[in-house]
Order: C-alpha cells, then structure tokens, then sequence
C-alpha cells in the first residue's frame, strides 16, 4: 500500500519517533481510503491542528492496547500481529516513551540550507540560491498523489486483492456481490482468529511503513521500491480499513447474505469516500464549437503634418499666453470697475482696424520717403556734403545752390504768402498759399507742411475757404499753426489732427473778425491763466489779441492804428475817422509786451500792450508800406525792416535814422536775419533774387545776389532762414517754394581771437555786431530811450 | 480710409520712376496694383515668401525684434516692401537715370 505521507513536509518537530508514528498512522488511515483521488493534498494549518488535537488520543488507544490488548474490544477487528523490532533500536524506558512532549508548529523551513550555492551558467560563478517562497500559502504539509495507472502491475496487483472492485466503471453487480461476499467471508474469519495478535501486528505494520516513509523523505525520491513488499503485507489489513470506513454498509450485507440472489438487481455504485465523507464530481458542459467573426472598419483619415518650431514662434506663444493671463487677472477685478473701464473701452475689432489704418499710413509713409529718396539720391548728398569750392578763391562773395523746389498740385496759380520752418523739426516748413494779385484774388487757400524728406507732396495739406495771407508756429506745441485769413478771419490749425477737422479754432466771421485782411500773425506769450494767445495786425488799423480758449477764440483790441489823415465825411454826412493799415507786426525777443508795428504808410510805431492808444515811438522809417520787422537775433536793440519802396534799413531802438539803408533796385518783399550770424540778413525781391548781405564783410553791398526764379513770370515773396541747416527756403508767386543751400562763405562764424579762446561762438558774434555798431555810430547812442520810458511809470 | 488709400496709391505712383505700386492682403492676394495681373499676382506670391523667409531671420536672431521694411536693389529696379501680418505694400521702382 502507498501511503506516501511525506512527514518531513509537515515541518513538525517530532523527537520522539513514537508519537511521530502516530501521526502517520492517523494519516495511513484514511490515505488508504482516499488514494485513488489521485490527489496533491495540501493540508492547511486547520487541519494540521485537527490532526494534532486526534494524535494523542489516539496515543491513548495505544497505550491502552498495549496493557489489555484481549480485554479491548474497541480494537478486535485487528488483524494480529507480529512486532518486529529493528535489531539496532535504541532502547527506550517506559517513562520517557510516556512522557509528554510538547509539540511545535514553526515557520522556519528545516530543510532550506542557507548558504546554498549553485552554479549560474550565465553569469558563469556560484551564486547563492534565493529561499523558496510559496506566495501567502505556507505549504506546511505537501501529499504526493497516489493515482496509479489500472493497467499497471501495481494496480493488478490492488485488483487483485480485491481492492477498486467496487469504483464506478466496471464490475457489474454480480461480480460485485461476489466479491463482497468474500470479503465479508474473510473478515468473518479474521477477527477470530488472531484477536490477540492485531495490536501487536498493526504496530509493526506501523513501523514498517515509518521505516520505508523516513528514508524516502530524507532522499526525496518516490519510495518506489519499497512500496511492493510492503503493500503485500498489509493487504489484508488495508481492505480491512476499508470495509471499517462503511459499517452500516457491512451490516446490512451481512443481513441480506441469506437470500443472495434477490440483491443482486440493485446496481450500486460504491462511492469511495474519505473520513470526512468528501467527494468530488465533475460535470463537462458542452463545448460550443468554435468561431471567429471578423470585421474591418475604415480605416482612421491619416494626414502628414510638419512643421520646425522657431525661437521666434516659441516665444510668440509665451507672450500671447502671458497676454492671456493678464486678461484674466483683468476679469478677476470687481464688476463695478470692469464696467467704467468697459465703457470707454473700444470693440476689439474698432482698436484693430485703427491700429491697422496706423500701420498703412505708417508704411506709405516709409515707402514714400524711399522713393523720395532714390529720386533726389544726388540732392540729398549734396544738401548734407557738398561746399561750393569756388567759394576758396572767391573772397567775400558766395552763391546759393538750389536744393529742392516744393509745389502743391493743386496750388499752382496761388502765391506763396507766407513760409516759416518748423521751431522744432528742422526739416520741416510751414507755406501759407494765398494771393497778392489782389484785383484777382483766389477763392480759395491752403496751409501745407512740407518735409524736405518728401519733396514731392506735402507732409499735410489742408484746403482753406479763403486765402491765406499769413502764418506762424507756436513754438511751444509745434504741430499748431495759427494763420490769418484774406477775409480778416484768424484760425489755428493743429496738424496731428486729421485732414477732415480742418482747422481746430476759427474766429467768429461775425462778431470779433477783423474786417480787412490779415496781413500778421504772432503767437505770444501765454495769458495769466494759462491759455495760448497770439496777435494778429490787419488793414482794418487794429491789433488783436487771441486767446485761445477751449473750442473759441476770445479777442481783445489792443492797439487802433491812427493816422494823421483828417476824419473824412462818409456818404451819408458823418465824420469817419480813417486808420492807418497795419502790414506787419513784431515782438521784442526779450520783452513780450513791446511790438513793432509797421503800417502800408510806412510807419514804425513801437508798441505796448499796456498803453492802447498812444504809440510809445513812431519812426517814418519808409515810403511805401513795411513788409516785414524782425529783431536781430543776437543784438535786442538792432531790426531790420523792408518795405515795398525797395529798400532795406537796419535799425537801432531809440535812433530816428536807420544805422544802414540798402537799396535793392526791386519791393523787397521779406528782410530775415541769420540765425548763425549777428551780420548776416538775407532779403528777397519782386524780381526774383535773393540778396544776403554780411555788414561785417561788406557794409554797402551783398556778399551774394543770386537770382531764383525768372523776373519775367515770378516774383519772390518771403524767405525764411532754417535755424540748424545750412539752408534757406525762399517762396514764389506761383506756389513754389525753393530751398536752396548757403555757400560756405555766406555762413562765416566768428574766430575766437587769441586773447579769448574759450568764448562761445554766441558771444563772439555779440562783440562782432557790438564792435561793428560803434563804427557806424554817428551821432555818439544815447542808449535806453525805450527802457527810460518805461522806468517813468 | 477706402479714398485715403486710392489717394496714397496715385500719390505714390506718382513719382518719378516708380513702376508699380501693388497692395497684397494677408493672404498673399493682391487686392490693389497698378501692374498688369500676372505681374501682380508673381509679385505678390514670390514677396510673400521672401518676406516670411526674412521675417523668420529676423525673429530667430532676436524673438523681440521684428522686420520692418525690406528693400531689393537689382541691376534693372528697386523693390521696396513693407510688411506687416496683416498685408504687404510692394513698391517697384527705376533708378532715375
């Protein structure tokens, strides 16, 4: 019989072979019922402890067998038998066999070796063997299946002694009956027969089987061999075993073994149960037969995309997403302050389309100047860089290079009345378009900016409904231009307006106009509060004081003109006083309430903006009217003064004769001094030249006469020095400006004398025009006629 | 604007030696020229590129900066191109001889 109980598995400290015994005994029992399931059974630790708890009194038994084996009845169906005892067996006391010995369940694996090693081919060295591990399932007690094959020896030989008779193929009930019967005969006899002998036998047979089971353990090999011998001598008991496992089943055989022949029809299947009246059944559902269904879908729309990722668009994405944050954070704030700002704000597309319109003007703009620049390539170089080399060996003499010729389309039969360069872009000048042909004056006017940069068109234009007669630019706020109108109207214009809000303040036509043309305007100094004034003279004898207010012009008379002229009776009997007619007007550089006035009568009266009736002084200073005054810019007391009597003098405050007088052969339409030079002054006529004079040079005669324009068609009528370039801008009666290029020897500045190195070029030229004065002093200058005055308030 | 930009166009195509004056959208379309069509239309497709290619040039040697004009002297004319994300203004001009 195989009882293959690998005790060892158990990792039961079991001393004492006695006990140890028992314990395979206990298994031996019901192993040999249960060996055909063919079953790895793995006890858990439960049934480790029941099995425990069931050896001692199973010990009990024994000892208890062994004082009264006869008188035991509970252990009769023992077959007797022998005890065999190794020859080498140790001899044992009866106390220590009695004695009690605790017994221990450990988790140490007795059998892993520590330090095992073994060779790892692939490494190629010894490396140590890890512990074996069995998951969360201790295996504290490992079964070696005891399924045999039916056609092998062994199973023959089971057969054969009667054992699987009764399994659940074969064997029809006859045969089945018969071997019962057998059986049944056998048991009958035995326990008969040898009563005394069964302890003592089964407790050999015990031994033998612990003797094969504690070699094969120790080996770890099937104990094979041995089991043939053995099985063969417990043969008989084992079926004993058997039969003990269904005692119901024997007793009621034993009952109906009278009539044999009856029982024979009920076809039972013995089931082969274990202790525990366990068993298993297996069904086998049906197999469906295999199939495989398939089907393909479309197949996903598949697209190449590449792109390269550039510093440029990765930082592109930080800055949109850093916009976007701000946004947010923008969100974030309290409704109520959201909606203030949400009112003014505009609609993303508005501020787009701006921004945008911006960008275009911007582009044309550039485009514009660049082709401006390919076509006057050769001007513009020699506006920065080339001298007049004859200027070398001509000594005192100099030539006027023309530059660029500036016109307006649309303004070609129009004068130009006046010209100023821009105060603070030096590029950039101002023209007044207007006309002096007065008995065929134009409808209409026009105030332009022009850059030198753009030859071609104007920087702004804009149309006027009148002609325009004059003009001047505020220095403080260069982009306004205040300009006076034939029709006695003064407006201001603002150029970083757009063209369509013409102008940005316009006199009331009605009320406060002034009823001839304005032939000057000036800006002034601002008024107590704050606000921008200019003054503007006109044919109609007054002077007028604007301030600019918001959205009105505010006038003021400040001066009524007067002449000596008797009242004259008007048509209809009464005396009309008649004015005199104020042509030009001019500020003291230093003292903003002191003007110079010049009337079409030829007179110079020096004004005040405190006294508004008597002239502080009066000169006749010409014949035919004054065109333009303008102070020295070096020297306070020292103007000059053209008019139309073709003569230029040169005056100084407090002396009733001029210190020059300079007869230009032609009505000199505009006197300007240099802005580099106390001496120099350059002068335009009506017969198209320019005259600039250095009294430092030449007292009596131009250093340079150049004619601009044809005598024939065009007459010259202002001239405007550029206060850094080099350059002067003369203006035509046809609508054309002419920029033209002083020659080095027009623009002469003073040489420090040795004594004085370190004087600056303003001074110096102050001591030139000073040391000049006093050659021409005759009568010795009673100086400060105008300050006296003044001191007597 | 609509009259602000036909007026800048005649002013610029106005001046001396200037070919043509094309304006192309963000597209790469010219929307307005004084050229003939096909001219237009190769200008304006070859521009777009070139501009893209310098704009890319700048922007990679500097993220913060930007291109803002660009100017092509060739032995017969000079191209001058404002570009901008949103269009592209093409000027074609002949050195004045």
């Amino acid at each position: 019989m195989a009882t293959m109980c690998h005790a060892r598995a158990l990792y039961l400290t079991a001393p004492r072979c006695q006990t140890y015994l028992h314990v395979c005994q206990t298994f031996s029992q019901f192993d040999n019922k249960s060996h055909l399931f063919g079953k790895n059974l793995i006890f858990r630790v439960e049934n480790i402890f029941k099995l425990t708890k069931m050896a001692p009194k199973k010990k009990e038994a024994v000892s208890k067998s062994r004082g009264n084996l006869v008188e035991d009845e509970g252990l009769d169906w023992l077959k007797p038998r022998a005890l065999i005892k190794p020859d080498d067996q140790e001899d044992v006391p009866e106390a220590d066999l009695e004695e009690e010995v605790g017994r221990v369940l450990t988790t140490i694996n007795p059998t892993w070796v520590a330090d095992e090693v073994a060779y790892h081919y692939g490494q190629g060295k010894f490396v140590a063997k890890p512990k074996p591990t069995f998951g969360k399932a201790y295996p504290l007690y490992i079964f070696q299946g005891t399924a045999i094959r039916k056609d092998s020896d062994e199973a023959k030989a089971q057969v054969a002694a009667g054992y699987g008779m009764t399994s659940f193929d074969d064997a029809g009930p006859k045969r089945a009956k018969v071997k019962k019967s057998s059986a049944e005969e056998e048991e009958e006899e035995e326990p008969e027969a040898e009563p005394a002998a069964t302890g003592e036998e089964a407790k050999a047979e015990e031994d033998a089987v612990a003797e094969e089971e504690k070699p094969a353990a120790e080996s770890g090999e099937e104990p094979e061999p041995t089991e043939a011998p053995a099985e063969q001598a417990e043969g008989e008991g084992t079926e004993e075993a058997a039969e003990e496992a269904e005692p119901e089943e024997k007793e009621e055989e034993a009952a109906a073994d009278a009539d044999e022949e009856i029982i024979e029809i009920k076809p039972r299947v013995k089931k082969l149960a274990n202790q525990f009246n366990f068993c298993e059944r297996a069904a086998l559902t049906y197999n469906f037969p295999r199939r495989s269904v398939e089907t393909q879908t479309i197949p996903p729309a598949r697209a190449n995309y590449g792109s390269t990722a550039l510093q440029c668009i990765i930082f592109d994405y930080y800055q949109e997403d850093f916009a976007k944050k701000l946004k947010e954070k923008e969100e974030e704030k309290p409704k109520r302050l959201r909606k203030k700002a949400a009112k003014h704000a505009k609609s993303a597309q508005q501020i787009h389309d701006e921004q945008l319109a911006q960008r275009i003007r911007e582009a044309w703009a550039i485009l514009e100047r660049l082709v401006n620049q390919n076509i006057y390539d050769d001007i513009a170089q020699d506006y920065r860089y080339w001298d007049d080399p004859s200027d070398e060996f001509r000594e005192g003499m100099g030539s006027l290079l023309p530059l660029w010729k500036f016109q307006f389309e649309p303004m070609r039969n129009h004068a130009v009345c006046d010209l100023q360069w821009n105060p603070h872009y030096q590029d950039l000048f101002a023209v007044a378009y207007g006309s002096l042909d007065f008995t065929n004056q134009q409808k209409e006017g026009c105030l332009c900016l022009y850059s030198i940069k753009n030859p071609a068109f104007p920087e702004y234009a804009v149309i006027t409904d009148s002609p325009i007669i004059c003009l001047d630019v505020y220095k403080e706020t260069p982009y306004l231009v205040c300009v006076g109108l034939y029709d006695g109207n003064v407006c201001v214009y603002n150029a970083q307006l757009t063209l369509e809000s013409s102008y940005q303040y316009k006199s009331d036509s009605v009320r406060d106009k002034h009823s001839n043309i304005v032939w000057e305007v000036r800006w002034g100094a601002r008024m107590i509060d704050g606000e921008a004034s200019f003054f503007s003279i006109s044919g109609d004898g007054r002077v007028v004081q604007w301030a600019v207010m918001p959205g009105e012009l505010q006038a003021t008379t400040i001066i009524t003109l007067t002449s000596n002229v008797p009242p004259i009776p008007g048509p209809d009997g009464t005396m009309v006083t008649v004015n005199s007619c104020g042509s030009c007007i001019c500020f003291h550089p230093e003292r903003p309430e002191i003007f110079m006035v010049g009337t079409e009568e030829g007179m110079i009266h020096t004004c005040s903006l405190k006294y508004n009736r008597n002239y502080v002084r009066s000169v006749q200073g010409h014949h035919m009217p004054v065109y333009r005054i303008h102070y020295n810019l070096f020297n306070n007391s020292i103007y000059a003064s053209c008019s139309g009597d073709w003569r230029v003098k040169i005056w100084e405050d407090g002396r009733d004769e001029p210190l020059f007088m300079f007869e230009l052969g032609s009505p000199v339409g505009d006197v300007k001094w240099a802005p580099y030079s106390s001496t120099v002054f350059a002068a335009c006529t009506a017969d198209g030249k320019v005259y600039v004079y250095d009294l430092n040079v030449n007292k009596y005669r131009p250093i340079c006469v150049q004619a601009v324009v044809s005598k024939k068609t065009k007459k010259l009528t202002r001239i405007d020095f550029n206060s850094r370039l080099p350059v002067i801008v003369a203006g035509d009666t046809k609508g054309t400006c002419h920029v033209l290029k002083l020659s080095p020897n027009l623009r002469v500045m003073c040489k420090p004398p040795k004594k004085a190195q370190g004087v600056d070029q303003r001074t110096l030229q102050i001591m030139k025009l000073d040391k000049l004065l006093s050659l021409v002093r005759d009568p010795p200058f009673t100086p400060g006629v105008v300050d006296e005055k003044f001191e007597d308030d | 604007m609509a009259n602000e930009a036909e007026e800048t166009v005649r002013k610029l195509a106005s001046h001396r030696g200037v070919h043509g004056v094309i304006i192309v959208n963000g597209e790469g379309i010219p929307i307005k020229t004084t050229l003939d069509n096909h001219i237009s239309v190769q200008y304006a497709g070859l521009m777009s590129a070139l501009v893209d290619k310098a704009k890319a040039v700048v922007r990679d040697l500097d993220p913060s900066n930007d291109l803002t004009f660009l100017r092509i002297r060739s032995k017969k004319s000079e191209v001058m191109v404002a570009p901008d994300k949103d269009f592209i203004l093409i000027v074609v001009q002949h050195p004045v001889e």
